[in-house]
This record gives C-alpha cells, structure tokens and sequence, in this order.
C-alpha cells in the first residue's frame, strides 16, 4: 500500500517536471516537452518538417473536464482514471434509476443514450473501442485551470438561444431548418479547431511545395494552407473552414483562421467576425503529432481558450465519407415528419 | 514524455470525447419506437455508402409474396478499416433484422441488431467489448 | 551581260541563303521536337504543384457539337450550351447500342437526372476539367488532388499499388511516373456519375488512366483513356490542356454546394411549399 503511495508520488512528480510546459494557459507561444529518447525530426525534400501521414485523432479525453476534478490538468495514472470514470459511471447508473429520466431496456437501447431506435454502432465497429487512440492522462482537450470554456457574452449567448427558440417551432419544415451536419454541409469537427470525431475520426496530411494540405475524413474537409506568407484573402468571403495561412517557427506549423462563416459554431458559440483561431502542430516522434490551439473570439467569448491533444499514425487511407451524396435519411426524416404530422 | 506512448488503447467504459449520435441524425423522427419488426430476408445488394450504410433484401411473406426492404446500418468506414470489403456481404446471405419500422410507413427500417439466418451470429464486429458503445445486451 | 551576271549570282546566293538555311533547320533540334520538361521537385519529381483548371467546354458535352439550347428555357442563354470542338479523340464516343440510346434518354432528362445539379461529386475524370480550379499538392508518397465543386478530393497512392473495399465517388488512385507524366490509375468509380451535362455515362466498370504531362511553365496536358466493357465497344480517350491560374494569391474557395441542392432534393418534403418558386417537381 505504502509503496503503491510512493510510487504514486514519484509518478506525479515526473508527470510535473515533464508536463510543466504543459500548464502554460498561453500554450500559443509554449514549446513542447522534448522527446524522451534521440530521434532526429525527419524532413521533406525541401527541408520543412515533415508532418506528412494518416492519423488518428481519436481519444478517450473529453474536451472539457469533469466539473468534481477542479484545477486538475492530469491523472495521475492509468489506475486513477478508470477509478474516477467508474465512479461517475455508478453515479449516473444509480441517479437513472432513483426516478431519473426512464431508459429503454438496455438490450433495446444500445448507446445507452435513450435512442432506442438506432442501429448498433459497435457492430459497424463505430463503437470507439476500435480505434486507435494516443494514451493521454489529460483530464481534458481544453488545457488550463478551468478545463471548459469561459462564458459566452450576452450578445453571443443571445444568438444561440434565439437560434435554440426559432428551431424548437421549426427543426422539421424543411431540409434548411435541420442541423449542418444532418444537411452533410459541415459535420462541426471540422474546425478549426480540429476536435477528434466520435467515429471516423481521421485526417491525413500532404505537404507540396509552399503548401500543407489536411483532409478529415468527417465529411472529406479539405484545407489546402499556404506557407507562402500570404495575407489572409478577401472579408468578404466567409468559409465554413474560415480562410487559414500557416507558417514556419521552427519546427512548428503554425495556423491561423479567420472569416468564418456566421453559421459556424466553435464548441458551441457561434463564430464572429471578430474570431481568430490559431493551431500549432508539431511532430514529437516517429508516431505522433501534437496538436494545440487557442480560440480567441472577443465578440463571442469573454477570454481565449485553448486546448491540446495527439494524433496517432495510423495506417491510412483515409477513406471517402461522401455524406451528402448517400444522405437518404435527410429525406426520410422529412417523410417521417410529414407523416407524424398528418396523424 | 507522457504523450510519447503511442499505444493502443482498448478504452473500455471510457467517456469518449464526442458530440451524442443525435447531433447528427434524428433517428426519433426517422423511425418509430413503437413500431420494432423483425426482418428474416435475403440480401439483394449492400449500400456501403455514409452517412449511413443500407442493406436491401428480399423478404418472402407467408404467402409466398416477396417484399423489398432497406436497412439502415452504420458508416461502413471503420469496417473498411477491420478489413471488411464489399466482398462481406454477399448477396444472396440470408439474414435476420431486429429494428424499428420507418415512420412514413415504408418498407424501410433501422437494424439495431443484424445477424446471419443460418448460425445467429452477429454480422461484422458483432462482439462488441461489454461497457462500450454497441453490445446492449 | 555584266548585269544578267550580277542577277544570276544575286540568285544563286539566294538559292545558298535559303539552302544553308534549310539545312540548320534540319540539324538542329527546332523547339517544336524538344518536349518541355517541368523543373523538378527536391525529390526529382516533376513539379506538378499548382493550381490549375481546364479551359474548354467538356463539362457541356464533351463530343464536338454546335451550341443548343439549355434545359430551363427561362434562363435563356445564358444557360444555353456553348459550341465546343469535343475533347473525345476521334469525335465519336463508342457507345454500345443499347448505351447509346440510354445516354440520349439521359440528355432528354438532364434536369432531373445530371449529378452536378443535386451536387453531387464529380468523379473522375469530369473533376478534372468542370470549369472550377484544382490544386495538386505535391507530398512524397501521397499526391492529393482537391477540387472546388463539392469540396471533392482524392489522394493518389504513389507507393505500391493498393485495392478499394468498395465504389467510391472519387474512386480509388494508385498513381506513378513515367518519364515526365504523372499516370494515376483509377478503379472503384461507382456508376452515379457522367462524364458532361448532356448525360454521357458510365457503369461501375469504369476504369479511368489518366495522364498528367507539363507541356510548359504553365500549362499541362490531360490524357484519360475510358475503359468500360459494359457501356463501351472499345477503349477510348479524351484529352485537353490544363492551364495555371496565375492570379497572385490563386486559391481554391469554397464550392459546398450542398445548400444550393436542397430544394431540388427535398422541397417537395417541406412543411410548406415555398411561394412563387414555380414546379418544385
């Protein structure tokens, strides 16, 4: 017992001195912690880092922390993890069944979530636990001592809940009305930022000369960034991607976004004209590559935030999600509706 | 350095860093709870398309009469990433569908549980790890 | 006699000129008979990295044809299908019978079966020459194509050859060089895409090879042999220019077309039709 405390201790104690870098709350000018063992960075032919290859974004962590875990940036270990997750587990089994909303049987209701009518998502092995996926101690995506994000501003706050209003009369008149991802315009992973997917949760990077492009799987959003030192492109033209040009500082790719379209939503707030977002990617070995950015939307947030995770090598390719070609169900939605309307 | 553990990490009973299914797809609209069928039928083709994957087949009524149905399933990405091809679901396999019924009344349904006519076996990655998405029973 | 001399040498001077002319012709190699070569990249590729976008009227019709009139009589002509001389070598596509008359079923009901209305992807190769720009993004053991229209993509496999699990609307690129082309092999097209507006086709047994040769700083040629035993008596080939696009700052945008479809696809589903939009049939 005494010696699992020790061990423990000494576990934490590493953690910090390796992680310090790590709990900066501007991680935009932060370097990553050094690789453990010699590994040399390897190179295009043209001398850039090379961050070329199919990855998994897939992870376990959840982009904001849990509310009972504070400041708490990091598990301690493998160990303390699962103990807390099983914990929170019980807590939601039991307040289910003292009176809380009724759930389906399990068998009928296999996400859990009161979907009863769903197919199984682990027999399309869509159920996560067949992905690969970095080993992360982080207690979530968004770095700092909130571990979430800061308040909205009222006008933003505003502009979700009269969207919010609007729908709840509306969500069924047309194919206009249902949400981006349901329409296969945008699945809201996409970003940027890139947040990792509940399934399919895979991009692939190509670098040409003067370029790095970036294909997510989820729905095959592609972002071709010039290196070139360009200026950002015209005002006028707002993207679902926002309009990024990247740069060199060392051996990091660095990002920056702006003049998204107004319908985008960044974990949930919509996207002023105001909102910059800037990514850092930076290989940290042979298998991995670190991810890290900051959310700064004056109009939209009442401070910056941030957040940081891995992508994995995996063996690709990426594969073709063509959503909106075999969107069957947008229209058998709309059936459904007019059909419940009618009874 | 922590994150240097490039591992696989089986994650069971995991929270998972996602947005709910619903985001995407609402399936109360699409298909009615209160209408769950059971479909034993023979394969005529299989969608593999996203977002969601459909199998068709023919399925032969009491008296004999064949009627055409379509089942929605899952993205068939991460089967291709288990090294399931086109291949995997031949037509002509006879298969059994538990699901619910579309709500416009047509011969469409969700397959909530899939599995081969002949040894009841599950179709794809029916065994699911227990606690993660997938296996309810 | 002095001057019929002088004449007579002036002539035969001429005829020396002109013979000694003739004849550096013939030695040295006229810039006509030295194909271009593309620089190369830092790897010794071709440098095919760029923005590019075909310049003809293939995405009408690819056959060589007059102009006619387009298939919304209310949009006039500015909606009406330019001439174009054909990019298919030889002119005539060669159709089996059967296909022949399913193409012209299709041309007679384009609006409601062309793939480009209900934005649809492409395929391949009428990605390449829609009249959209696309980027070619140089990796090193990956090529990746992005092209305007439906935000489509394809990334081209440069190692060993690999096989698709199944159809796809881009298909499925196994890519390598020969001298100075690009030669991108692409199966695993599914059957839901055409090759124009005017409803030429394919089936799921399309087999596209394409080729990608510099012809100048600026410019490439586009080969596509057609391979489809179900549609077509034989193989056959299109082939066209890419041009740059040399604007400073050149860039794809976005072409999520997805919004502009969804009153074709779904309106007829509305809770309430839309006012004064005319047949939403």
């Amino acid at each position: 017992m005494r010696r699992c405390v020790l061990f423990s201790l000494i576990a934490l104690a590493v953690v910090s001195l390796v992680a310090a870098p790590m709990f900066a709350q501007a991680p935009v000018t932060a370097k990553p912690a050094p690789a453990a063992k010699a590994w040399t960075m390897p190179r295009t032919p043209d001398g850039k880092p090379d961050l070329q290859g199919v990855y998994s974004n897939a992870t376990t962590v959840p982009v904001a922390r849990p509310a009972n875990l504070g400041a708490k940036e990091f598990y301690e270990s493998e160990e303390e993890k699962a103990a807390i997750a099983a914990a929170a587990a019980a807590v939601a089994a039991g307040r289910a069944g003292r009176g809380g909303a009724a759930r389906p049987a399990a068998a009928a209701d296999p996400e859990g979530n009161g979907l009863a009518v769903h197919y199984d998502n682990g027999q399309f092995g869509l159920g996560g636990s067949s992905a690969k996926r970095v080993a992360s101690l982080r207690t979530s995506i968004i770095t700092g001592p909130e571990g979430r994000v800061p308040a909205m501003l009222p006008e933003a706050a505003k502009i979700i809940a009269d969207r919010r209003a609007y729908q709840q009369a509306h969500q069924w008149d047309s194919a206009q009305n249902r949400p981006l991802a349901e329409r296969c315009i945008t699945w809201g992973f996409e970003g940027p930022p890139m947040m990792p997917v509940g399934y399919n949760s895979t991009l692939e990077i190509v670098q040409g000369q003067g370029y790095v492009a970036i294909v997510q799987e989820m729905i095959h959003d592609t972002r071709v960034i010039p290196t070139d030192g360009r200026p950002h492109g015209p005002a006028e033209i707002k993207r679902w991607m926002g309009d990024s040009v990247g740069h060199w500082e060392g051996d990091t790719l660095v990002v920056e976004t702006v003049n998204y379209n107004p319908l985008v939503l960044i974990q949930g707030g919509p996207v002023s004209d105001a909102a910059k977002v800037i990514e850092r990617f930076t290989r940290v070995d042979a298998d991995t590559v670190q991810y890290q950015f900051t959310v700064d939307d004056p109009k939209t947030w009442v401070k910056p935030f941030s957040g940081e995770y891995n992508m994995v090598h995996i063996d690709g390719p990426v594969y073709e999600y063509a959503c909106h070609e075999g969107n069957y169900g947008m229209a058998n939605n709309l059936s459904g509706a007019r059909a419940t309307e009618k009874k | 350095m922590r994150n240097k553990l490039a591992t696989v990490f089986a994650g069971a009973g995991m929270l998972l860093a996602v947005a709910p299914v619903r985001a995407h797809h609402a399936f109360a609209a699409e298909f009615n709870e209160k209408a769950p069928l059971k479909l034993q039928g023979v394969v005529t083709k299989w969608e593999l398309v996203n977002p969601h994957s459909w199998i068709h087949l023919d399925v032969k009524g009491p008296d004999g009469k064949i009627t055409s149905w379509m089942v929605e399933g899952g993205s068939p990405n991460s089967l291709f990433r288990n090294g399931f091809t086109k291949e995997s679901l031949p037509e002509g396999t006879e298969i059994i569908v538990e699901g619910y019924q579309a709500k416009d009344g047509a011969n469409r349904a969700v397959g909530a549980n899939l599995t081969y006519a002949k040894d009841g076996k599950r179709l794809f990655m029916g065994g699911s790890a227990p606690g993660s998405n997938g296996d309810g029973k | 006699m002095g001057i019929q001399s002088a004449k007579m040498r002036g002539s035969w001077l001429l005829v020396g000129a002109a013979g000694a002319a003739l004849l550096s012709l013939a030695v040295l190699p006229s810039p006509a008979q030295a194909p271009y070569k593309a620089p190369k990249t830092k790897d010794g590729k071709p440098n095919l990295n760029g923005i590019w976008q075909a310049n003809n009227e293939a995405n009408w019709d690819i056959r060589p044809h007059a102009a006619y009139a387009g298939p919304v009589y209310t949009l006039g002509a500015a909606y009406s299908t330019p001439a174009g001389l054909g990019v298919v070598e030889g002119g005539e596509i060669p159709y089996k019978p059967e296909a022949a008359a399913k193409q012209k079923e299709n041309f007679t009901n384009r609006l409601k079966l062309d793939p480009e209305i209900k934005c649809y992807m492409g395929g391949v190769p009428r990605s390449t020459y829609m009249p959209y720009p696309f980027q070619i993004v140089q990796g090193t053991g990956h090529i990746m194509i992005a092209y305007e229209f439906a935000g489509a993509v394809r990334d081209i496999n440069m190692g060993a050859p690999t096989k698709a699990p199944a159809d796809s609307w881009m298909g499925w690129s196994n890519g390598h060089w020969e001298g100075e082309s690009l030669v991108v092999d692409v199966t695993s097209l599914n059957d839901s895409t055409w090759f124009d507006r005017a409803g030429n086709w394919h089936s799921d047994a399309l087999h596209v090879i394409e080729r990608y040769t510099a012809i100048g700083p600026d410019a490439l040629q586009y080969e596509a042999t057609i391979d489809d035993p179900k549609v077509f008596t034989r193989q056959w080939k299109m082939s066209m220019p890419l041009y740059r696009r040399l604007e400073k700052n050149a860039q794809l945008l976005e072409y999520k077309c997805v919004e502009f479809a969804e009153e074709v696809l779904y309106g007829h589903l509305r809770k309430q039709p839309l006012q004064g939009k005319g047949d939403s049939k």
